[in-house]
């Protein structure tokens, strides 16, 4: 197996002295190629901060975060722009897109900004598979919750970046329009071999994913491989008591 | 709603700044005139009661209720006045004054002073009691002779004369040699607002005035016990007519009245450039309210939500604009003391001297700032006021609040129009009344035009962004595309900040086209009313050009015609009317002067030592054949029949001999000397004779025809380059309105930018993106600025045809240059917000609340 990011010893703590939060408290992990991924926990456990840290969003207080072979850490601002740029995509809980462009215009704003040009062939494959073909030329505000998302999953998968980090993707859906973001994500990993890191509260989410990390208190506390969301209702159960 | 109102204006630190600078800059304007002349006034006051201590009655000519548009005249009274006043009971002592014109020659041999400051001469007083003046033992002694003069400390200093040297003066003649026996200081001062003082032995003063056997001014001491306004009482019927007696106290009053209407240009000129900064900085005002009204709608809606009325939600923006408001006013008026000490500060550089004192804050000044300030900002913030009022509570609850409901643009239209209209007709009435409240209806009317625009230029913005911004869109792909979508996504909002850079841009455009426009209409008025080949005048407003100057001019071989003009102001008695108009020699002018009067008319004028009248005002105000009794400022009065009529307007309204003219003043002296060069000499070697002359006049120029055009060119650029720098600050008001839009605009989208950043747009990008936006802003301000400057000016340009200012002149060149600037400008407003949103925390930004 190869590792398309992995992240040894994270430590991140916010603010100082007695309003010191640990939000990860040495988080050893690896992500592996074409594979989908979840991170759980309750609130507050530091899965958005992980998925941050890993997306070189932010930065860590100790230890590495390692993308294929370029450390994350060692790189300035303008080589990190370059990395999320060419390297990361992103699907944001909300407000995913630019409400001044069209659904075609986000889709391809990645590739815009890098001045790259986009695979006509795997352009309409993504947007097929998103089915969103007669709703390319609209607005955001034209568009429901869950045309939104989609679109933003488009979009994050256009530039064919190593890997698409997503943070409660479905968490702002009603449950029909959240499995058909969840099953297009599915897609894009079996089909297109793309590498999905994802943040969810939601057992049936996780049950997406090839393999679910469970957080809490900046630590990975447990793991499971191929869940059902029973597994992972039960797990959470367990690590709740 | 006070505590929720305060804690708005903490969190809002760096736009409410920017909102707030605009009133800083108009308050400090308004209260900077005031305090400037407030200070003024209180100082001479002071000065002039210092001046007149030892006095209790001024004895002088009547001062003329007309005709003092160019100064005060210059008037005196014969020396038995002074036995007259001697010889009342109650008056200690008595002295008898000499005063006029006098210019220095300096070192350099030019003349010093006579634009700003006045050049006095005077004779000296023997009373201590009665004079300011003071000579130092070690600064020489006073004048006793002919040939003798004293100076003022600071004019010796300043031109570098020591006691014992030959300093040259000139009066009404040639430049005469004086030895300099005494520095003399004014009071404590070493000067007085800047004026030069020659002191002259007082029988020499008569002669080099003119006046012998007259005197300007008796200054009389009032025995003990008997009361200033007791002795002018009994001197007044005592003294002839056409002289009075005031007292100290009275003259003091009237010298710094007479002071402060020669300072109203500054203060009226102030006082506009504040109104300006203050209409200019209204849009930003406005369009910082609506922004950030825009912004709460979520926590306005809350409010609403949980019980507050839409009064509530009004008053409490209102409120905010208030606190905002006041604070800066006071700013602003503390701005205003350091504008007028600048300005004093930059007058007395300019040679303008003032004296020392305390400055002066009246409590009006205070007031009226403070009332300025915040009248402008609760107008400007009520319309956001009250749409903040009708968000509806739901509002709270909606998630995207992006998608605004689009306005009736066809009412947007028509109310635009109606409005554009009705400033346009205002600025043509204006144009077509009398002069004093026409100014006042065409700032108006121009305010309104300038409004209209502002209401219409939504309209435009949407296709303007899309036009101008296809260049940008093909070069900077990503960048310009999100540049122009951003100016496109609130056309209100873009237009509004435009608008306000529009009104310095026309301001400036209209200025631009009407100097261009007088430029061009000085030249050919100049060419075609005035078609000698030199000419001699005056290098001061203070003198003019001697009478003997004109006899040598008159002699030289080179030189074949001469003539003069001048132009007198009188009053016709019997139609209690004050007018302007010219006096002519017409045994010399034919083929010098061009009026339009028939040959026979000048023939007549100068046979009947008459008048000719403007054939506009023939029949309506002067009677063709018609006798009348003109008056001249010194009181001589005479009859004068209308025996023709002349068409050129620029002459004023009527014509008259200059021998008439002669007996009106004092000293005759000429404004404008003209000449021909004789048969087979060039011009150039006319004037450059005639300049030879100038060696004895060094107050006389003498110029070609093209050297005078350029003169009238260079005077008229100079004032351009004034006004134009004044109005550069309505756009600096108005460039950071731009500042602070796009400021607010990237807060509003911070997530959006965070997006960007996130999914790998970089610092540079967008730091691009917001640089193109300003730009487009900029642009479409200046180029809207533009168009309504240059319609502007053409309505007054075309209007002013018959004032002699026909021909319409476009300076093409300084238009290009202003849509450049307008460009530059807007990357220069963009580098605050640009920084601001390439440092946006980006997980800030994606952060989900
Ligand atoms: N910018 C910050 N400053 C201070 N503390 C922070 C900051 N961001 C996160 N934290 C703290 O770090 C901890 C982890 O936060 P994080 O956002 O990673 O949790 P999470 O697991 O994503 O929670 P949720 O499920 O609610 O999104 C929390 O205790 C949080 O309060
Ligand atoms: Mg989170």
């Amino acid at each position: 197996m190869t590792s398309a990011i992995s992240v040894t010893d994270a430590a991140k703590i916010y603010g100082t002295g007695d309003a010191a939060v640990t939000a990860l408290a040495g988080v050893t992990a690896s992500f592996e190629q074409g594979k989908f991924t979840a991170i759980m926990g309750p609130s507050g456990s530091g899965k958005s901060t992980l998925l941050h840290c890993l997306a070189g969003l932010d930065s860590l207080d100790r230890g590495d975060v390692l993308l294929g072979d370029v450390e994350l850490g060692a790189l300035s601002d303008k080589d990190l722009t370059l990395v999320r740029r060419e390297k990361i995509g992103f699907i944001f809980q909300a407000f995913n897109l630019i409400p001044t462009l069209t659904a075609k215009e986000n889709i391809l704003l990645p590739l815009s900004i890098a001045g790259h040009t986009a695979d006509p062939d795997w352009y309409d494959e993504v947007v097929h598979a998103v089915g969103l073909e007669d709703r390319l030329g609209h607005r955001p505000s034209e568009l429901s919750g869950g045309e939104q998302q989609r679109v933003a999953a488009a979009r994050a998968l256009v530039s064919r970046p190593d890997i698409v980090f997503a943070d409660e993707p479905s968490g702002n859906l009603d449950s029909k329009s959240g499995a058909e973001l969840l099953a297009f994500m599915r897609t894009a990993v079996d089909d297109f071999g793309q590498t999905i890191v994802m943040v969810t509260h939601d057992a049936f989410a996780a049950s997406h994913a090839d393999r679910v990390i469970f957080l809490d208190d900046g630590q990975i506390i447990a793991e499971l491989m191929d869940p059902t969301s029973e597994q992972i209702l039960d797990k959470m159960k367990q690590l709740g008591d | 709603m006070l505590k929720v109102a305060w804690s708005s204006i903490r969190a809002n630190k760096v736009r409410l700044l920017l909102t707030s600078f605009a009133i800083v800059i108009g308050v400090s304007f308004v209260a900077g005139s005031f305090v400037f002349t407030d200070t003024i006034s209180t100082r001479f006051d002071r000065l002039f009661s210092d001046i007149s201590a030892g006095v209790d009655v001024y004895v002088q000519p009547v001062q003329p209720d007309f005709g003092t548009d160019f100064g005060p005249i210059q008037l005196s009274m014969p020396e038995s006045v002074f036995d007259d006043v001697m010889a009342v009971d109650g008056v200690a002592d008595a002295e008898a004054g000499v005063g006029g014109t006098a210019q220095l020659v300096g070192k350099d041999g030019e003349v010093v002073g006579g634009f700003g400051p006045p050049t006095l001469g005077f004779s000296w007083s023997e009373d201590p009691d009665m004079t300011p003046l003071r000579i130092a033992p070690e600064n020489g002694r006073p004048p006793q002779a002919a040939g003798e003069i004293a100076i003022d400390v600071a004019t010796a200093r300043d031109k570098d004369y020591q006691l014992g040297d030959m300093v040259g003066v000139i009066t009404t003649g040639p430049v005469e040699e004086f030895t300099l026996v005494g520095i003399a200081n004014f009071g404590d001062e070493d000067n007085v607002a800047g004026a030069t003082l020659v002191i002259f032995e007082f029988e020499e003063a008569q002669r080099m005035f003119g006046l012998e056997g007259r005197i300007s001014q008796i200054s009389v001491a009032a025995d003990p016990g008997v009361t200033s306004e007791d002795l002018a009482g009994r001197i007044g019927a005592v003294v002839p007519d056409g002289v009075e007696a005031i007292t100290a106290a009275q003259s003091t009053a009237d010298q710094t009245a007479e002071l402060q209407e020669g300072l109203s240009f500054l203060t009226i000129g102030l006082l506009v450039f504040a109104i300006i900064a203050v209409f200019v900085g209204s849009f930003v005002i406005y369009n910082t309210f609506r922004i950030i009204v825009a912004q709460r709608t979520r926590e306005l809606a809350l409010l609403r939500a949980i019980g507050a009325t839409g009064g509530q939600v009004t008053r409490m923006v209102v409120l905010e604009a208030l606190i905002i408001a006041f604070v800066s006013s006071l700013i602003g008026i503390l701005g205003g003391i350091v504008l007028s000490q600048l300005l004093a500060a930059a007058l007395s550089a300019g040679g303008l001297g003032f004296p020392d004192g305390p400055l002066t804050l009246l409590p009006r000044t205070v007031i009226v700032g403070i009332l300025v300030g915040v009248v402008v900002t609760v107008v400007a913030s009520v319309l956001p006021a009250r749409r903040a009022a009708r968000i509806p509570p739901v509002a709270a609850m909606r998630a995207d609040l992006s998608a605004t409901p689009r306005k009736d643009l066809r009412t947007r239209a028509i109310v635009g129009v109606i409005v554009v209209g009705f400033g346009g007709s205002l600025v043509l009435v204006g144009l077509f009344t009398s002069i004093s409240n026409g100014l006042v209806l065409l700032g108006v009317g121009a305010g309104l035009a300038f409004l209209g625009v502002s209401i219409l230029a939504p309209l435009a913005a949407r296709p303007f962004a899309l036009f101008v911004g296809w260049p940008i869109r093909k070069a900077f792909t990503v960048a310009g595309d999100l540049a122009v979508q951003n100016t496109r996504r609130q056309p209100r909002r873009t237009a509004s900040t435009a608008s306000a850079l529009m009104i310095g841009v026309a301001l400036v455009v209209f200025v631009a086209i009407f100097g261009a426009s007088i430029k061009v209409s000085i030249g050919n008025t100049v060419g075609e009313i005035f078609p000698a080949d030199i000419s001699a005048s005056s290098t001061n407003f203070t003198s003019g050009v001697s009478p003997q100057f004109t006899d040598e001019l008159r002699m030289l071989p080179e030189i074949e015609q001469v003539t003069t003009l001048n132009s007198p102001q009188v009053r016709f008695q019997e139609l209690q009317m004050d007018a302007t108009g010219s006096a002519i020699e017409p045994a010399t002018s034919e083929g010098m002067i061009f009026t339009g009067a028939t040959p026979e008319a000048i023939t007549k004028l100068a046979a009947t030592d008459g008048l000719l009248v403007l054939e506009e005002i023939e029949g309506t105000d002067l009677l063709l054949g018609e006798t009348y009794t003109i008056e001249f400022p010194n009181g001589v009065t005479g009859p004068v029949e209308v025996v023709g009529v002349f068409t050129d307007g620029n002459f004023g309204d009527f014509i008259i001999t200059r021998d008439r003219y002669a007996t009106g003043v004092e000293v005759l002296t000429d404004q404008l000397v003209l000449a021909n060069a004789s048969q087979g000499v060039s011009v150039d070697e006319a004037a450059a004779a005639a300049d030879a002359l100038t060696a004895d006049y060094p107050n006389v120029q003498v110029q070609t025809k093209s050297e005078l055009v350029a003169d009238a060119e260079s005077q008229i650029d100079g004032l351009l380059a004034i006004f134009t720098g004044l109005l550069a600050l309505a756009i600096i008001i108005a460039i950071l309105g731009i500042t602070n839009t796009l400021a607010l605009s990237i807060i509003e989208r911070t997530r959006e930018i965070g997006l960007l950043r996130a999914i790998g747009m970089s610092r540079r990008q967008l730091r691009r993106m917001v640089r193109w936006e300003s730009v487009i802003i900029a642009v479409f301000g200046a180029m809207l600025g533009m168009v309504t400057g240059a319609v502007l000016g053409w309505i007054v340009v075309l209007a002013l045809r018959d004032e002699g200012l026909g021909d319409f002149a476009i300076p093409v060149g300084q238009l290009i240059t202003l849509i450049l600037v307008a460009g530059i400008a807007g990357v220069v407003a963009a580098i605050y917000p640009a920084w601001k949103a390439s440092r946006l925390n980006i997980l800030d930004a994606i952060a989900y609340e």
